[in-house]
């Protein structure tokens, strides 16, 4: 287990805390809310309901994270976000688009959204309309996705933050700092396997004593990618579920851990992986956790 | 899946090598129903391009590429492969014309690219997703009578790993150190 020697910040928004020494805030999940088609929200309304009070009882937030597919379905999406999310629940958006991204992010300004809203994300793709899009709609909370290309191991990764590796003009963070945004998420970029999967994970105490930023990742999209898995299907989801403690494990303080029909599963997972590491941290390193902590509510 | 004619690997599946049609299939649940060489799908315009391209020009049977799907929104990636047959690639690795958000072939060398772009034709059915239609075209270009490429051409992986000499056996990486309770510091701090 780890602790870093730089200072570690801890971002709030909505009350929702997230980074700081391991041991310290609880991790956070980001649940993601796909649908093929339309989506359908009064399901989804359920679910969230239920997985809201599954992370008040153990401490660990979970941030729905919306996929927008769809211009047509935009409105939607907000509208649902608007009405049906506690107000004192972040969310994330999710989109590809690029006509999309910027439409949503001038509907957020004008429902007042932008102060729950984390971006996710901009990468070595982000293109002039979308660093201006966002300037004029300034999401609370942004992460940064350090995916080169050209080099998947962590000096890659590192590369595209710094000088964005001849991809950007600018380094990734510099340019979230050109748009304004100080409160910054680093997502590691986990790739398939075959593409240096374990990067992802390896990279993650390098950023925290880097650069002191919240960090993690989706692990999840790696299980999904390996395909060999396909024939153990018993165990598929498992692997799924329990490929999330390796964020916590490296330091790590959010997982995106794929749909959120997962976040049943992954929840007591990560609070019992947080409890593990809080009680060598505080006795090696006297790092307290914080009131919400796992260890405070289950123990 | 990794074959004998496909070192790449990559989410595809290896029907009959001896044929010349290779089907990419976008955003649908599709499965041909001819003997074809190989299908898969596509989803990203950097990575999952350079797999597609290293496993076709392994197997020089395969002379038609065909395209068929709905396009990846925002990664537009059916376009970006069709623009890189097309145009190459520029200096900075960049598929010249792609219309994807991060259209870079960093992992092979240009001449695998040059033989990609020499040894197929595409078949650019983008947006059709209707399976009866697919089959009927594929039918079409499934038993073209054809001539193969020649030799297999192997894409070596470009390695971008650095060798370090590093005493510290503890070290996750050449920029920190970690102690042996778990404390991580910079290197040379």
């Amino acid at each position: 287990m780890f602790s870093f020697t730089k200072k570690q910040e801890i971002f709030d928004i909505n009350g929702v805390k997230i980074g700081g020494q391991p041991g310290e805030i609880p991790t956070v999940l980001f649940a993601g809310l796909f649908s093929k088609g339309k989506p359908d929200l009064i399901t989804s309304q359920k679910k969230l309901q239920k997985i809201f009070e599954l992370s008040e009882q153990l401490g660990n937030p979970v941030i729905p994270d919306f996929f927008i597919k769809k211009e047509e379905y935009i409105e939607i999406v907000i509208n649902f976000i608007e009405k049906s999310i506690p107000k004192n629940i972040p969310f994330s958006i999710d989109i590809i688009d690029p006509v999309i991204k910027t439409k949503v992010l001038e509907l957020l300004k004008v429902k007042k959204l932008l102060s729950r809203t984390i971006y996710n994300s901009i990468h070595v793709g982000i293109t002039e309309e979308e660093f201006n899009s966002l300037k004029n709609n300034k999401p609370n909370m942004i992460i940064i996705v350090a995916f080169n290309p050209k080099d998947k191991n962590p000096d890659g990764k590192l590369e595209v933050l710094e000088n964005g590796a001849n991809l950007t003009n600018d380094g990734l963070l510099n340019i979230a700092k050109k748009i304004g945004i100080k409160k910054i998420l680093l997502d590691t970029a986990a790739l398939a396997p075959g593409d240096n999967s374990g990067a992802a994970i390896a990279s993650i105490p390098i950023f925290k004593e880097e650069y002191g930023l919240p960090t993690g990742c989706s692990i999840h999209n790696v299980v999904e990618k390996s395909k060999w898995l396909d024939n153990y299907k018993n165990s598929r989801k498992i692997v799924d579920f329990s490929s999330n403690i390796n964020i916590s494990a490296f330091g790590g303080d959010f997982t995106i851990i794929g749909p959120l029909e997962n976040a049943e599963f992954v929840l007591p997972i990560i609070a019992w992986e947080d409890i593990l590491i809080s009680e060598y941290s505080e006795k090696y390193f006297g790092i307290k956790p914080y009131k919400t902590h796992p260890r405070r509510k289950k123990l | 899946m990794t074959t004998e004619y496909y070192p790449w690997g990559g989410e595809f599946v290896s029907v009959s090598p001896e044929n010349n049609l290779a089907v990419v299939v976008l955003n649908l649940n599709y499965i041909p129903n001819k003997k074809i060489a190989i299908y898969g799908s596509l989803k990203t315009e950097n990575i999952g391009i350079e797999k597609i391209v290293a496993n076709i020009i392994s197997n020089p049977n395969i002379r038609y590429l065909l395209i068929c799907g709905e396009e990846i929104r925002g990664h537009k990636s059916g376009e970006s492969l069709i623009a890189l047959h097309k145009y190459g690639i520029d200096n900075e690795n960049k598929i010249i014309n792609a219309p994807g958000a991060i259209p870079y072939i960093e992992n092979l060398k240009k001449e695998a690219i040059n033989r990609f772009r020499d040894q197929i034709e595409i078949l650019d059915f983008i947006n059709i997703t209707d399976p009866k239609k697919l089959d009927i075209i594929i039918d079409k270009y499934a038993f073209k009578t054809f001539k193969s490429y020649g030799k297999p051409y192997i894409a070596i992986k470009f390695k971008t790993e650095k060798k370090l000499k590093i005493d510290d056996k503890r070290a996750l990486h050449s920029k920190i150190k970690i102690n042996y309770m778990g404390k991580v510091e910079k290197r040379g701090e």
